[in-house]
């Protein structure tokens, strides 16, 4: 079902670096993906189901279908189009084909020249200068194609060359006493051998900024207080969630990233780019928004933490999802990679590693992904 | 007297497709839905969309607005309601809603059956068995009366205020003469253009909404402190000559033709039949504005573009027209009418009458290009938080 | 189709409009025929859809096709121009200009 279908032979001969973790795929900038995927990106909804039946049709490709690109006001169409240049130089990613139709607000050629500007091998073709939706499949599977040969090879890399991104969801009681001190413990590991965590879920905070700035580092206080006390004045996207958080204490808020202070403030869709230590992303908790956020960011992998057992993956990273809820670990046993209640930090931390190396995740045993992009204003 | 064959449902209502539709509750289903439309034959047609399972309030009244509609909607003979089983809306609640109209639901929680792979496959048996049942409907002939038309413009050009809209609005005008109801939407585009269609208004109650809702679109550019231009016209629109949002506009409300506007509804909200010109109030956004009018119950959209459009809906079929004639021959594989045979001189009473039989033809089944090539874009308007806080408040 | 198409090649929709829409793509120096014996010359070429003035517009001066106003010149138009986004802007939405006694819109303390 996943596209992923280059085997990783394990690295033959040379120093074996005790560090290593993983084997992954170099990009041009230093970084290494944990998956090795071609991406086809619509650059808005009306070219989605181009983008979808061209990536279809070619090996390891992916496509990111989202409801966005056009009659977006300032910030928010400012937003979309930052996550996808997040998305396209996220280190999963070998190359992107972005798709346009031609008359909408992000334009497919602006996307790919600042993709290209990073270093992203990139293809571009939009659907009214190629004369319609047939044409542009046939063109779109050549350039996909043909950037199959530019893929990079196989690398070494260690925690330290990790971006790992966490969302966890729900704030239910399962999910804060038996998953986060499980997420918790990774991060910092993976913290302290010189790597970066980026987390999801600004309503999380928004009721404890007093707390949440005395506890993030004191050259983003300002920033993190100011973005915190923003979203506290807008109606949150998911109303539970935000109740709950009211009622829990910044200690227990704070656990999917081992209560470490926050190092750095990420925009929605921005990439990471502090030395190491966590990051917050200004994104939502729901999954399919918060994995983007993520990944855009440059997260290689996401660990999601679900009292429901959401079951759906992201095109470009692997997701491994945890619960703590025994209802939900018995109603979707496939779905779920990990029993939070019968797993220690590290028996947790060598799925992970699995998964860096190459195991499937449920999700992408299913096949399924979700691709969403958050929004900051309303469709004109 | 103009006629057409459809479906004619237990609520007397008539589709012109006989879909099996497979509506995901939030996205936690979406990716699920699609995998059952994919493979449970010709059929069905899954909606597969973004909405959140735990949305504000009014949002979440609003997706379930739009997910009631396309269930209700005459082309739907049956509906497969998909949940993971932790969202808010109440998928019992949602299938009796639909269940109103005769038609046929049945649901489907990913929890209950024991995770993804039972769930596609029992998604794929329900939406069988909903197909076998929907199978024996037979096309019956039907008066146009019971038609409603949704027309939208999208990837505009000034060919479209010219050729392809007042065509369109041409055969807007024939429908309503023959008893049936045109709807057309968009609302920012009614922004410079709006003192026309107010004093079209049959009554005072519709010319203050309308005018009211106006504002409020053009409020947004306020809320987010910046000129509308950014967004609207798009670039596009611009490269093939539209300058400003009032020009638009000024073309963009030809393709609902010249009679009176008898009402206006919200977004999704159901459509009268044999109602004459309304319009609903949607973003531009075309196809988060095409599902709303489908959600109304649509059973056809005529969907007007210069630059080229290639977008379809699930549910209802897209009539795509142009009137640019350079679009008309380079997208050929997405246009089904040509309208720029009034640049050239055909009247435009010709141009509608011909439209307005193609209108018949389609609704009697025949296929159009986006159909052919399963081009099915679906998407709910969210409303987002920014605009609760800074506008619903007031305006209401 | 609605107005008058001067010379073959230029579309008048209303006799108030100040601007024609171009039928095909139009080359600098051509010369349309308005009738009653004016005619103006292209100062520019001016792509197929897009407007050329037939009248000179001021600065802030409405510009009208269809009959109604779709904007107001930023800079003085003479006869024989393109008429676009470079020389017209639009009057609604603009979000970019405060409202001279504030908009009303947004409620206080919601944005930053």
């Amino acid at each position: 079902m996943t596209p992923e279908t280059e085997t990783r032979d394990a690295p033959s001969g040379g120093v074996t670096d005790e560090r290593a973790a993983f084997t992954g795929y170099g990009r041009t900038d230093g970084r290494i993906g944990v998956r090795n995927r071609l991406l086809v990106l619509p650059s808005v909804i009306c070219s989605h189901l181009v983008a979808d039946r061209i990536a279809a049709r070619v090996p390891t490709a992916v496509s990111a279908p989202h409801d966005h690109g056009c009659a977006q006001l300032g910030a928010d169409n400012d937003q979309t189009a930052r996550t996808f240049t997040g998305i396209g130089t996220n280190p999963n990613v070998a190359g992107v084909v972005v798709v346009g139709l031609g008359c909408e607000e992000i334009q497919s050629d602006d996307v790919a020249a600042r993709l290209a500007d990073l270093g992203v091998p990139v293809r571009e073709l939009s659907i009214q200068s190629e004369g319609g939706s047939d044409r542009t499949i046939e063109r779109g599977v050549e350039a996909a194609t043909a950037l199959l040969e530019e893929r990079r090879r196989e690398t070494r890399g260690s925690l330290a060359d990790l971006t790992v991104g966490i969302v966890s969801s729900d704030l239910r009681e399962s999910t804060v006493e038996r998953v986060d001190p499980l997420l918790g413990s990774f991060a910092r590991r993976v913290v302290d051998e010189g790597g970066r965590v980026v987390v999801a879920g600004t309503e999380r905070l928004s009721s404890h900024a007093e707390e949440a700035v005395a506890a993030a580092d004191e050259s983003v206080a300002e920033e993190f207080g100011g973005l915190l006390e923003t979203r506290r004045l807008t109606p949150a996207r998911t109303t539970g969630l935000r109740r709950r958080a009211a009622e829990r204490s910044f200690d227990e808020l704070s656990r999917p990233w081992g209560g470490l202070p926050i190092r750095a403030v990420l925009a929605y869709g921005e990439r990471a780019t502090h030395d190491a230590g966590v990051g917050f992303v200004d994104a939502p908790s729901g999954f399919a928004e918060a994995a983007t956020g993520l990944a855009a960011a440059g997260a290689q992998i996401v660990l999601h933490g679900t009292a429901e057992g959401i079951p759906s993956g992201h095109p470009i990273v692997p997701v491994l999802k945890l619960t703590g809820d025994e209802r939900t670990f018995r109603a979707l046993p496939e779905d779920i990679d990990v029993d939070a209640r019968s797993t220690t930090p590290e028996g947790f931390a060598d799925r992970v590693l699995d998964l860096l190396n190459g195991a499937e995740s449920c999700a992408e045993r299913h096949g399924l992904t979700e691709f969403a992009i958050t929004r900051v204003g309303p469709s004109m | 007297m103009a006629e057409f064959t459809g479906f004619r449902r237990a609520d007397g209502s008539v589709g012109v497709r006989n879909h099996v539709a497979v509506i995901p509750t939030s996205v936690s289903a979406s990716a699920l839905s699609r995998r059952i439309g994919a493979d449970a034959g010709e059929r069905v047609r899954a909606t597969p969309h973004q909405m959140g399972a735990d949305q504000p309030t009014p949002a979440r009244e609003q997706t379930e607005r739009v997910l009631a509609g396309i269930g209700r909607n005459p082309n739907v003979g049956a509906a497969l309601l998909v949940e993971l089983g932790t969202e808010s809306i109440d998928v019992e609640a949602l299938a009796d809603r639909i269940a109103e109209s005769g038609t046929p639901v049945e649901t489907l929680s990913i929890r209950e059956v024991g995770g993804t792979a039972a769930a596609i496959e029992a998604g794929r048996e329900r939406a069988r068995s909903l197909v076998a049942e929907v199978a024996d409907a037979r096309r019956e002939t039907a008066d146009a009366s019971e038609l409603v038309f949704g027309v939208e413009c999208g990837g505009s050009d000034a060919t479209s205020g010219i050729a392809a809209n007042p065509a369109v609005g041409n055969a807007c005008d024939r429908l309503v003469e023959a008893g049936g109801t045109a709807c057309f939407s968009e609302t920012p585009e009614f922004i410079g253009a709006e003192h026309i269609l107010a004093e079209r208004c049959a009554d005072r109650a519709t010319r203050e909404w309308l005018l009211e809702r106006v504002e409020m679109r053009e409020n947004m550019a306020q809320l987010m402190g910046v000129d509308l231009r950014g967004a609207q016209p798009t670039p596009g629109n611009q490269e093939g000559g539209l300058t400003t949002i009032e020009e638009k506009s000024l073309g963009a409300i030809s393709k609902g033709g010249t009679t009176p506007v008898r009402g206006m509804v919200e977004y999704a909200e159901r459509l009268p039949t044999g109602g004459g010109l309304v319009l609903m109030d949607t973003p531009g956004y075309d196809v988060e504005s095409v599902v709303g009018k489908v959600a109304g119950g649509a059973q056809v959209i005529a969907f007007t573009t210069g630059r080229g459009s290639t977008t379809g809906n699930p549910i209802a079929p897209v009539i795509k027209v142009t009137g640019n004639p350079k679009t008309w021959e380079r997208l050929s594989n997405n246009m089904d009418f040509d309208a720029s045979t009034v640049i050239s001189g055909e009247s435009l009473s010709d141009v509608g009458e011909r439209l307005f039989d193609l209108l018949l033809e389609v609704a009697s089944g025949r296929l159009t290009e986006a159909e052919y090539r399963r081009l099915e874009e679906f998407a709910i308007n969210e409303i987002q938080p920014e605009e609760l806080v800074g506008l619903r408040g007031e305006a209401r | 189709m609605k107005g008058r198409v001067l010379d073959g090649c230029a579309l008048l929709m209303t006799d108030r409009d100040t601007v024609v829409t171009a039928l095909e793509d139009l080359e600098a120096d051509r010369e349309i025929a308005l009738g009653e014996g004016e005619s103006v010359a292209l100062r520019e070429p001016v792509p197929f859809g897009h407007k050329v003035a037939v009248t000179a517009i001021d600065t802030d001066d409405h510009v009208v096709k269809y009959g109604e106003v779709i904007g107001e010149a930023t800079e003085r138009i003479e006869p024989g121009a393109w008429v676009h986004t470079h020389n017209c802007e639009s009057t609604r939405g603009r979000g970019d200009i405060p409202k001279p006694n504030g908009s009303g819109v947004v409620a206080e303390g919601e944005r930053r």
